[in-house]
């Protein structure tokens, strides 16, 4: 089946007993037993174990991405975190992109490290980086890419042979690409991680996270984590990514041709200093973007000439760009990392990983090309 | 389901049986528009009317189908049909029955809503409307013509509280022969079931009570089944052949469901005032504390009556159980357990000093609803009766100074001490 089919069909059964054509809404919290002895014939019990209408994202999502199986969460966050609980003990090592969401690298460094596990951050751009950052105790390799935001792209590959070398796991985070643009289990990915916030739901409807698992056995190990620390995602969020999802391949190409012309023409603009958009032949790992996935997204940044000072006059004037922090959605979005989303990085580790105090970030969205050009046109022009 | 089940069961179990597929204890929200038939021949007598099953949720819908349900258990209806507003019930039970030249006899205290519909719009379409005193039985008798095909009235009339004396009502229905349809937003099926009085048809905007939390808008008709549409010719819609449906003549079909039928096979078919899932799935939730909410709702108006009646600032107060009240024998008799949680009062000082005083509580909120768990207050004359002439406010009991107060559930202690800071303001404004 293809992926465009998968997308719409994926996980839906009609309802059996009134022939339903969606997945009903179950906001439920439990689930009546037969019996004593029939308890969970049926595949349920509880909502935080189970749902059935999260089941079917889950099943979609487990088919777009080709895996074993997947489990769902309250938050991108809520993967993230799970996926670190079940493969990491105290006294164990994780390898992480040395650029990746603020986020992330908070939970590594402010919260993860109370707890005795240690963390390196490696250039995923450089293979032999990563593979120097090996110890004896590394169980987790995390890798974010394109990376939030400096859109560098890590060989998912190279870093896979190093993962399973050293007897550790790999998780790709594929929130920027999505399968339908990456696939990291052809790869040699273990785990794929989805913010559902972001391309999955596409509507800046909900905030949700799903991982991904490439054999059943790794995904009880997440499964186990979500069902007790209970970050769980709710059926209305589930229901409305599983809408969202729909619609993914689609929003993917026309997003990503618009974000392929704002980067050509933010390239050829005088008051730009630089533009980075993987799909740029200009753009540092062009060979690779191209090599590991069939396109380049929606995500690009650039730097208006002036600097900070000059960037923050932009995104504070520009009209329909709303400034906001999510990505991935509908509207477009224009963000400054290192006052929003990467304020917790720290000014050194941010100076280190290229997080440039100028960088705008835009996540575009589906509105016609020539309005959003034209916005920009006009922002630039008053910059 | 046990069809004997007393009130608090039904409210919570009527109308749904446990999810077949996985055992899901809530009811499921189908939020679809469509379903998948197993078949064409099944398809097509779920679409000829010969066998229940959902083709299309503007028709059926499974969500809504257990709020339709339960709330024809709980008013001890045969069957019920959810709309998307509580206008929208009143109009498809009206348009269900009445065509071009029949004729409504009307209370004259109702919505203005209500009012306006049948003052306004359907004489546009040929179907006129007399209004009568509420508390004049005779006057309902009287002002039946050859044509009137419905009887209308509100249990407790809209903003003046009057009490419709529903047995001596439906006595003039039955031996005309005409219907008697009720609103009953203001009781709920907790405080009276109409049809234990005769009434044939009621109505709620379930907005209201029934939902109780001001999070959905919604209406449902009951069909009370005790309506005999065949005794007369006066009812065509029921009774003859119906075109669309391969000329099926619905009261021999559907006996004492047959306008519930009608409803759904034309209201909702064609004109499409359906409710959503979603709504059907939040008014549940409201339902299965109906009773629990509308005790605290009639401890809450007891305790703001007696607060208001002893208060120097307000200058009167009404409500059905007063003694005072001219319906307070006809309450007793039909709201045994109370007579709803509206209150109108006035304030000393008039209309400047109303409006200083809606303007200047905090907890109550001034907004143009009933029976939300939150107290809400507003001034009739500018706002929900706004849109009809002196002379009908006149007649709907509406004066200059009212207050039309709905008691929520909030600690009765914290809702005085909103008020006596509304009376402070009210007393500069009146000079006093």
């Amino acid at each position: 089946m293809g992926f465009r089919t998968k997308q719409i069909h994926a996980g839906v059964t009609p309802d059996p007993v009134t022939g339903a054509i969606l997945t009903p809404i179950y906001q439920t919290t439990t689930y009546v037993q037969n019996s004593v002895d029939e308890y969970l014939a049926k595949g349920y019990s509880y909502s935080r174990s189970g749902n059935p209408t999260v089941a079917a994202l889950e099943a979609k999502l487990t088919e777009l991405e080709d895996g074993a199986a997947c489990a769902t969460f309250g938050t991108g966050m809520s993967a993230v975190h799970a996926t670190m609980l079940a493969f990491l003990s105290a006294g164990d090592h994780a390898i992480i992109s040395d650029v990746a969401y603020g986020g992330t690298y908070r939970l590594c460094t402010k919260v993860l490290s109370r707890f005795g596990i240690e963390f390196t951050f490696a250039d995923g751009s450089n293979p032999e980086d990563v593979a120097a950052s090996v110890k004896d105790n590394t169980k987790l390799f995390l890798t974010e890419t394109p990376a939030n935001p400096t859109m560098k792209c890590s060989d998912i590959a190279a870093i896979s042979e190093i993962a399973k070398k050293a007897g550790a796991v790999h998780a790709v985070d594929n929130t920027f690409l999505t399968p339908y643009y990456q696939r990291p289990f052809e790869l040699g990915a273990d785990l794929s991680i989805h913010s559902t916030t972001k391309y999955m739901d596409g509507h800046n409807a909900t905030v949700g996270g799903a991982v991904i698992s490439n054999t059943a056995e790794l995904g009880e190990k997440v499964r186990f984590i979500m069902n007790s620390t209970g970050s769980i995602m709710s059926p209305m969020v589930a229901w409305l990514t599983l809408q969202g999802c729909k619609t993914l391949s689609v929003r993917m190409d026309q997003q990503s041709a618009s974000a392929m012309a704002i980067a050509e023409y933010l390239e050829n603009h005088d008051k730009v200093e630089q533009v980075r958009y993987p799909g740029l032949k200009s753009f540092p790992q062009y060979e690779l973007a191209c090599k590991q996935a069939s396109g380049f997204g929606a995500m690009l940044w650039f730097e208006v000439k002036g600097g900070l000072a000059a960037g923050k006059q932009l995104m504070d004037n520009i009209e329909l760009w709303s400034l906001a922090e999510n990505l991935g959605s509908v509207e477009s979005l224009i963000t400054h990392p290192v006052s929003m989303t990467h304020a917790d990085v720290e000014e050194a580790e941010r100076a280190r990983v290229g997080i440039i105090d100028g960088l705008v970030r835009l996540s575009v969205g589906l509105e016609d090309t020539e309005d959003l050009i034209d916005a920009l046109a006009k922002a630039l022009d008053q910059a | 389901m046990s069809n004997f089940y007393l009130f608090d069961t039904l409210s919570l179990h009527a109308g749904q049986t446990v999810d077949k597929e996985f055992g899901a204890r809530a009811t499921p929200i189908y939020q679809t528009t469509s379903y998948v038939f197993p078949d064409t021949d099944t398809a097509s007598s779920i679409f000829n009317l010969e066998r229940g099953g959902h083709a299309y949720s503007r028709i059926t819908n499974p969500t809504v189908g257990v709020l339709e349900q339960r709330i024809a258990a709980l008013e001890g209806g045969t069957a019920a049909v959810c709309t998307a507003s509580g206008m929208a019930a009143t109009f498809c039970a009206i348009t269900a029955i009445l065509s071009q030249g029949d004729h409504i006899v009307a209370s004259s205290q109702m919505y203005g809503g209500n009012i306006s519909l049948m003052k306004n719009t359907l004489p546009r379409f040929g179907i006129t409307a007399t209004f009568v005193d509420p508390t004049d039985i005779d006057g309902f008798r009287d002002a039946i013509q050859d044509n009137t095909r419905l009887i209308y009235g509100e249990l407790i009339g809209n903003p003046g509280l009057d009490i419709l004396d529903l047995e001596a009502i439906a006595a003039i229905g039955a031996d005309n022969h005409i219907p008697f349809m009720v609103d009953a937003t203001f009781n709920t099926p907790y405080l009276c079931r109409p049809f234990d009085f005769g009434v044939n048809i009621t109505i709620h905007s379930v907005t209201k009570w029934m939902g109780g939390h001001g999070t959905a808008i919604g209406g449902v008709i009951v069909d009370g089944g005790n309506f005999d549409w065949g005794a007369t010719d006066k009812y065509p819609t029921i009774t003859e052949p119906y075109a669309p449906f391969q000329g099926i003549n619905l009261w021999e079909e559907f006996g004492p469901t047959a306008f519930a039928t009608r409803i759904r096979a034309e209201a909702m078919r064609d004109f499409g005032a359906s409710m959503s899932p979603m709504n059907a799935f939040l008014l549940l939730q409201g339902i299965e504390t109906l009773s629990l909410r509308m005790d605290k709702h009639l401890s809450n108006t007891a305790s703001m009556l007696e607060f208001l009646i002893n208060h120097k600032q307000v200058s009167w107060v009404s409500h059905p159980s007063m003694p005072s009240h001219s319906s307070h024998e006809l309450a007793k008799k039909y709201l045994p357990k109370g007579a709803g949680s509206i209150v109108s009062f006035g304030v000393v000082g008039g209309r400047e000093a109303g409006k200083a005083f809606i303007e200047n509580v905090e907890l109550a909120s001034h907004l143009a609803n009933v029976g939300d768990a939150k107290t809400l207050i507003i001034h009739p004359a500018t706002t929900t009766h706004s849109r009809i002439d002196a002379e009908a406010l006149v007649a709907a009991g509406i004066t200059e100074d009212m207050i039309r107060l709905s008691v929520g559930l909030e600690d009765v202690r914290d809702l005085q001490a909103d008020f006596e800071v509304g009376f402070r303001a009210a007393k500069k404004i009146a000079g006093l």
